[in-house]
């Protein structure tokens, strides 16, 4: 019964597990969602979903189950293998691209880029390599890849320009929690340094003092005298924002050695780790995916992660100047009606304690890369190195609030 | 099922949804996660649905440092310890020095009780985990004198949690979820004047649409819930506030916005 329904929802990434779809066999058994199918839809609902942000997804497997409505975003896997044609990539040289670039404007503007391109993709059927107007390779359009086109949505392939807006359709984001064998002492070691024992933390005295007990116990005469004492623990709460995804691909390795660090040291009070694509904007994802829905509101972090975390932000600042200052400049995703930077200040605002570490940071002011002198201007920026994080550890450590 | 069934009580107003959850986590004899932001009355439920059946209900508080053992039974060795320096009697009777707790209790009463575990999200992340067995199964065993306590009625456990942690998979697979959105504009009406039925009209629309602004500003870092609006609703009433005057003056917003930074905001964007 509904065995179609279970595998929508699985496909839709819920985790349901068979015990759970067993409880609801068994509910339906016991005649619970009366004979409608709106009792059978929150019945469904509170026995298969466990969390708030998944009731979208529910919603979805929901509607296409029993409405038969297909929801037509997501691009086809046929249009996907049109797109994927490596010996065309090395085929290509930097004149003929170079030609191309005269020919097309280069500065597009991002919202009509979007507009052309979901048109196209609904008018489009079949492939073309080479064409001025189609999705398709080698082209001059402002959509495909391998084209001579800087500044337009991309689809699929290997990453030519980093200015492109939007990755749509790439889901081959790293993640960074494989749990690979690395050298990462070092990082441990400097990680380390956030250390700030307290005994004067809001905890009952649960430990025996065995030395004082026996002291006390000694001066008593004999008598038992028992002393407790307070666990001495590490006070530091930590919070790690990730930029992952497009630009930081090359640094997969670098990131991935911070997060098991960080990870791996748990002697901290509380760890949270969040991930997010070139700017920090209303959303922050919970995995380095980067899947529209999976996340949390930025503002849950701020109600919820009160001003004593340290927040350690990594990330390339290389971000376009519309994703810093323009309030639609996030192309993946909602604004949430700020633009990049209100949000970074809105963060700075909310944490004392907040430095960026950046893999690959220009010395000194780089006016060729905008966007990083601003976020300069705004956090404390170290590059991602063992000595760039003994650095800004100590910085976390000692920062005032400016 | 139908004699058990739990409704909308005098002054608890609950959704259909909710009412459906509740009854068929009863149905199901499976724990009831119930999340949603602060002040949706979360806890209120328990309470409401104790009093709609009319069963005893047993409260176990979480913090930050309560362990799944404090809910089964503490074995008080100090005590012992100290009884056994000056030769007290029974010291050798173990089941003396040990005592029950909440979950321990809501199993060896003789009646079906509800059980409500409150922000369970306070405690450590392991918590949910160390319990799985004992709701599963609804007992647990005491090393100490190797006895073991069975649930003799299976309480209705409510859970509730406030999103500060993520609970671990296993245990959620195992619960009923239902998620309090905050009630909309009609549903606050009717929740209000559950609490003042002789509300003036104009005071409690003005109140509310102050209200809904507030919850609507970005940099506000603690949103007003639904307590906070009773208890201003209650003191724009006794204060004697002349309705057109509560969205310019917004008077005692205080008990509306809590904290420094949120009152400037608030004060900012009535000027």
């Amino acid at each position: 019964m509904f065995q179609k329904f279970f595998h929508v929802c699985k496909a839709k990434g819920m985790k349901i597990t068979l015990s759970e779809w067993l409880t609801l066999q068994e509910a339906l058994d016991k005649g619970l969602a009366g004979s409608s199918l709106t009792g059978f839809y929150y019945l469904a609902r509170m026995i298969l979903v466990k969390s708030e942000v998944e009731y979208d997804k529910f919603d979805m497997a929901f509607e296409e189950c029993f409405k038969g409505v297909q929801s037509e975003n997501a691009l086809t896997e046929q249009m996907l293998r049109w797109l994927n044609k490596e010996e065309i990539n090395e085929m290509l040289q930097m004149e003929e691209k170079q030609w191309l670039n005269q020919i097309e404007e280069i500065r597009v503007d991002k919202d009509d880029v979007e507009q052309k391109f979901k048109d196209r993709l609904k008018d489009q059927d079949s492939e073309h390599n080479g064409g001025s107007f189609w999705i398709g390779t080698m082209g001059k359009t402002s959509f495909g890849n391998t084209g001579g086109n800087i500044g337009g949505v991309r689809v699929g392939g290997r990453t030519g320009y980093q200015s492109a807006f939007a990755v749509v359709g790439d889901r081959k984001f790293r993640d960074f929690r494989d749990d690979r064998v690395l050298d990462n002492r070092q990082f441990q070691q400097a990680l380390r340094r956030l250390r700030q024992f307290s005994t004067r933390l809001d905890i009952p005295k649960t430990e025996l003092d065995i030395n004082g007990t026996i002291d006390k116990t000694c001066n008593n005469g004999g008598c038992l005298q028992i002393v407790m004492e307070k666990p001495r623990k590490n006070a530091v709460k930590l919070l790690l924002l990730m930029d992952s995804g497009g630009t930081m691909i090359p640094y997969t390795k670098l990131l991935n050695d911070l997060f098991q660090s960080v990870n791996k040291s748990n002697h901290y009070k509380d760890v949270k780790v969040y991930y997010f694509h070139n700017c920090i904007y209303s959303h922050v994802y919970k995995t380095p995916e980067c899947e529209n829905g999976d996340w949390i509101e930025t503002e849950w972090l701020f109600r919820n992660l009160d001003s004593d975390y340290k927040v350690i932000i990594v990330g390339d600042a290389a971000m376009a100047p519309e994703e810093l200052y323009s309030t639609s400049g996030n192309y993946r995703g909602p604004n949430g009606g700020l633009a990049g930077m209100d949000w970074l200040l809105l963060l700075k605002k909310h944490y004392k304690k907040i430095v960026w570490m950046n893999p690959k940071m220009a010395p000194g002011r780089a006016p060729w890369r905008e966007a990083e002198t601003a976020v300069k201007e705004v956090f404390p920026m170290y590059k991602l190195t063992v000595d760039g994080l003994n650095r800004a550890m100590t910085t976390l450590m000692t920062q005032a609030r400016r | 099922m139908a004699e058990h069934n739990f409704t909308s009580t005098k002054d608890y107003v609950a959704s259909e949804e909710l009412m459906a959850s509740v009854n068929v986590a009863i149905a199901l004899q499976k724990p009831l996660l119930i999340k949603g932001e602060p002040g949706t009355g979360k806890t209120m439920l328990a309470e409401a649905v104790a009093r709609s059946l009319g069963k005893k209900l047993i409260v176990w508080n979480i913090k930050s440092t309560t362990k799944a053992q404090d809910g089964l039974y503490v074995y008080d060795t100090i005590q012992r310890l100290y009884d056994g320096q000056f030769g007290e009697e029974g010291v050798d009777d173990i089941s003396r020095y040990i005592k029950l707790g909440k979950l321990g209790e809501a199993f060896d009463s003789e009646e079906q009780v509800v059980l409500l575990i409150d922000e369970i999200d306070k405690a450590d992340l392991e918590f949910p985990n160390d319990l799985l067995w004992e709701l599963d199964q609804m007992e647990f065993y005491i090393h100490e004198t190797k006895r073991t306590v069975k649930a003799k009625q299976r309480p209705i456990v409510i859970i509730t949690s406030n999103a500060e942690k993520e609970l671990p998979d296993a245990f959620l697979r195992r619960c009923i979820f239902h998620y309090i959105a905050f009630p909309d504009a009609a549903l606050m009406e009717e929740i209000v004047k559950v609490h003042y039925p002789d509300i003036e009209e104009h005071i409690l629309k003005n109140a509310m649409e102050a209200f809904y602004e507030i919850r609507s500003m970005r940099d506000i870092r603690k949103k007003p819930s639904t307590s906070e609006l009773i208890d201003w609703v209650n003191a724009l009433q006794i204060g004697g506030i002349p309705a057109q005057q509560i969205k310019t003056a917004l008077p005692f917003i205080g008990v509306v916005v809590k904290k420094d930074e949120d009152l400037q905001a608030v004060l900012h964007k009535a000027d």
